[in-house]
């Protein structure tokens, strides 16, 4: 069996539900790449979604904050509600909901704009802060919360673009947190990142648990059990095994999930 | 696995690296043969490039340089009653200068015998210049005035070669025996050579005085229509590009519609020409020739540059950056405004200037509204008129001279020619500026 550090500690400290997902079906113009994915994802909890390449998990993520809006060909069916509250509702305006589920991308991606430009951004559009001493406070606060502020409090006024990859992840994260969502969508954030860069992001995700429900996308199944504390495994569009990380890992339920998690498919 | 088939592949007999076996070197012909290629293409182009400027450049020029017969003399207040006592006064003064350019040719020991026709034929009407000068100046009669007398455009031709003493033919405009006077008045230092305001700042003159041409007023109406192009053509390419590039549904309509845009890039000018004809002037009444209108006709020109340029630089504005902007939570229109748009800015301020650079140079449209073949009387007074005035381009002016008989036109048309090139580089220098300032790394 798949030997994985610190399982023992990925207890699940919440039993809250933050999102529930029922018979949700993505359909990308014919191919029908989600098939009824039914998932609750708990509140302060890390969620992780395993798979193999094009198993859907990224496409199922991107449903979370309505991303897959921008895409034309992109169809979304069954229900996704947040806080008892379906997203995919004519009323909800996707602008709204994307403030209150962020979202980190697998490629550090800082806009070609200052560290303090890049952390303001969202609060300026949202309307957070009502003074220049607010918005200071805001961006000081969320680069402290991704473990950035040390490094980059002398150069706020520097290119965003200008850090390293790690520290450009750290910073993406920052702009997610200071919008204040109540959930995390990371979509492999340190697929283009070295281990130490790596393991400065782990550790901040387990942080970053205290206040927000985290779901994770990763390759990398050693991640998955760091972090988790829970784990979707999905396979062909389908969501085969859900439960606590531990269970996942050592006990399985699905012969395929065990099967990818020895590393004899995908 | 794969890497062990690899290494024992290259089992040659006989190989070594030192050597070039017979396949590596064909293939280093090849790519020596190529960069040859590609030298003596840029060779070539340098120097054609080369050709073409020496060329402009030594026939233009004269254009900007005129022939100056500067004479200093006196006239006394007697002469001046007696002038004015006769029945043509003009003439009187005509004569005081002829005698005063005599005794000065006397002086310096050159006897020179010639009329006052020859006079008018080199230097235009003196006795009226003297006459006017004079009365507007009352207190300079009796002291030594320097006066500088513009000679005409075929003096300046004999001087810089492009008539020759043999090719001249005795016409109202010269005789062969005023050169016998020119070349006097050349050794006696009375000639001499300078910058020619009228070409810079002048308005277009008759087809028989060439030497009163200028391209001063085509240059304002050139400008003006690139203002209207400027401020017509950016914002409704741009708005037209974003809403194509970022919001519109991808559907057979838009489809349509890229591909007209595509094509009108191609139609020929002329077209374009004959639409601001029937629409504008015929249809819309404004007025003909006015660089209101031509500055329409050249937007029309350049929508298509302009938009398919800011495409093609919104396109490459990496979709991370959308994603990113979205991810925090902003509109549709935050992220293209904020983010996708600066980042754009380069591009589409490329794309602009070189569809004003084209929309400068262009002739045919013009010829089609009438902007040619007009001799402007004078500057438009104000910037209102200045858009309704009539007036001629740059280009349709240098086409206007280059028809004309006289061959001082055609020296007029060279400098047309720089004068335009000279704005061309302009607007391609500030291009490269903004560009630079605008670029950032992502």
């Amino acid at each position: 069996m798949y030997d994985a550090p610190n399982l023992a500690e990925n207890k699940v400290t919440q039993d809250k539900i933050k999102i529930a997902a029922r018979k949700v079906q993505v359909y990308y113009g014919d191919t029908h790449a989600i098939k009824d994915v039914d998932v609750d994802i708990l509140d302060n909890t890390v969620t992780a979604f395993i798979g193999p390449s094009g198993c859907g998990k990224s496409t199922f993520l991107r449903c979370i904050n309505r991303m897959n809006d921008t895409i034309d060909i992109c169809r979304v069916e069954g229900d996704i509600l947040l806080d008892g509250q379906d997203i995919y509702d004519k009323r909800v305006d996707p602008v709204q909901l994307r403030a209150k589920v962020g979202m980190v991308f697998q490629k550090p991606n800082p806009f070609p704009k200052s560290i303090y430009d890049n952390v303001a951004y969202g609060p300026r559009i949202h309307g957070l802060a009502r003074t220049k001493a607010d918005l200071d406070e805001i961006v000081e606060k969320s680069l402290r919360r991704a473990a950035l502020w040390n490094e980059a409090k002398d150069r706020l006024d520097q290119p965003g673009t200008g850090l390293s990859g790690g520290q450009q992840q750290r910073l993406c994260i920052a702009r997610a947190v200071a919008t204040a969502p109540e959930v995390l969508l990371m979509d492999e954030p340190c697929s283009a990142l070295d281990p130490i860069a790596t393991a400065q992001v782990e550790e901040l995700i387990d942080e970053l648990r205290q206040d927000y429900s985290v779901v994770i996308v990763t390759h990398s199944m050693q991640q998955a059990a760091r972090v988790s504390q829970k784990t979707a495994f999905f396979h062909l569009g389908n969501l085969v095994e859900y439960g606590d990380t531990g269970t996942i890992f050592t006990n399985p339920e699905d012969e395929r999930t065990e099967s990818y998690i020895t590393g004899r498919i995908g | 696995m794969t890497d062990a088939t690899l290494n024992t592949g290259g089992d040659r007999p006989g190989s070594s690296l030192a050597t070039q076996d017979a396949r590596t070197k064909r293939r280093n012909r090849a790519e020596a043969r190529f960069k040859a290629y590609g030298l003596t293409a840029i060779l070539i182009g340098i120097f054609f490039l080369v050709v073409l400027a020496v060329s402009i450049i030594r026939s233009g020029s004269p254009a900007f340089t005129r022939t100056i017969v500067g004479v200093e003399f006196t006239i006394t207040q007697p002469q001046i009653d007696a002038a004015e006592g006769e029945l043509f006064k003009t003439k009187a003064y005509q004569t005081l200068f002829i005698d005063a350019l005599k005794q000065q040719l006397d002086a310096r020991g050159m006897e020179m015998d010639f009329d006052e026709d020859s006079i008018e034929r080199l230097l235009g009407k003196v006795g009226s210049t003297l006459r006017e000068y004079y009365q507007a100046n009352p207190g300079e009669i009796g002291t030594p005035v320097s006066f500088e007398l513009a000679a005409s455009s075929r003096v300046d031709g004999y001087l810089n070669g492009r008539l020759t003493r043999d090719s001249v033919k005795d016409s109202r405009f010269l005789m062969a025996a005023d050169l016998d006077l020119v070349d006097a008045l050349q050794e006696a230092g009375i000639v001499r050579s300078s910058l020619n305001w009228t070409f810079i700042t002048g308005t277009d003159s008759g087809v028989d005085n060439p030497g009163g041409a200028g391209i001063g007023a085509s240059v304002v109406g050139s400008f003006f229509m690139m203002l209207v192009v400027l401020v017509l053509s950016l914002p409704i390419g741009v708005a037209a590009s974003i809403y194509l590039e970022e919001f519109a549904p991808q559907n057979k309509f838009t489809d349509l519609i890229e591909v007209n845009i595509s094509n009108l890039a191609a139609v020929p000018s002329i077209v374009f020409g004959i639409l601001g004809l029937a629409v504008f002037i015929q249809f819309a009444h404004l007025p003909q020739s006015a660089p209101l209108v031509g500055g329409l006709v050249l937007t029309l020109m350049t929508l298509p540059t302009i938009i398919i340029s800011t495409r093609a630089s919104l396109r490459a504005v990496p979709p991370s950056i959308r994603d990113a902007a979205l991810g925090v939570g902003a509109s549709k229109m935050q992220s293209v405004f904020h983010h996708v748009l600066p980042l754009a800015m380069p591009g589409i301020l490329t794309g602009t200037i070189i569809g004003l650079a084209q929309a400068l140079g262009e002739t045919a449209p013009l010829l089609l509204i009438g902007m040619v073949g007009f001799v402007a009387r004078g500057y438009p007074d104000g910037v209102v008129s200045g858009f309704m005035d009539p007036n001629s381009a740059m280009p349709a002016q240098i086409y206007t001279w280059a028809a004309r008989a006289d061959p001082s036109f055609y020296e007029k048309a060279w400098g047309g020619i720089i004068v335009l090139l000279v704005f061309l580089l302009t607007m391609n220098i500030i291009a490269i500026i903004l560009r630079r300032r605008f670029e950032r790394r992502w």
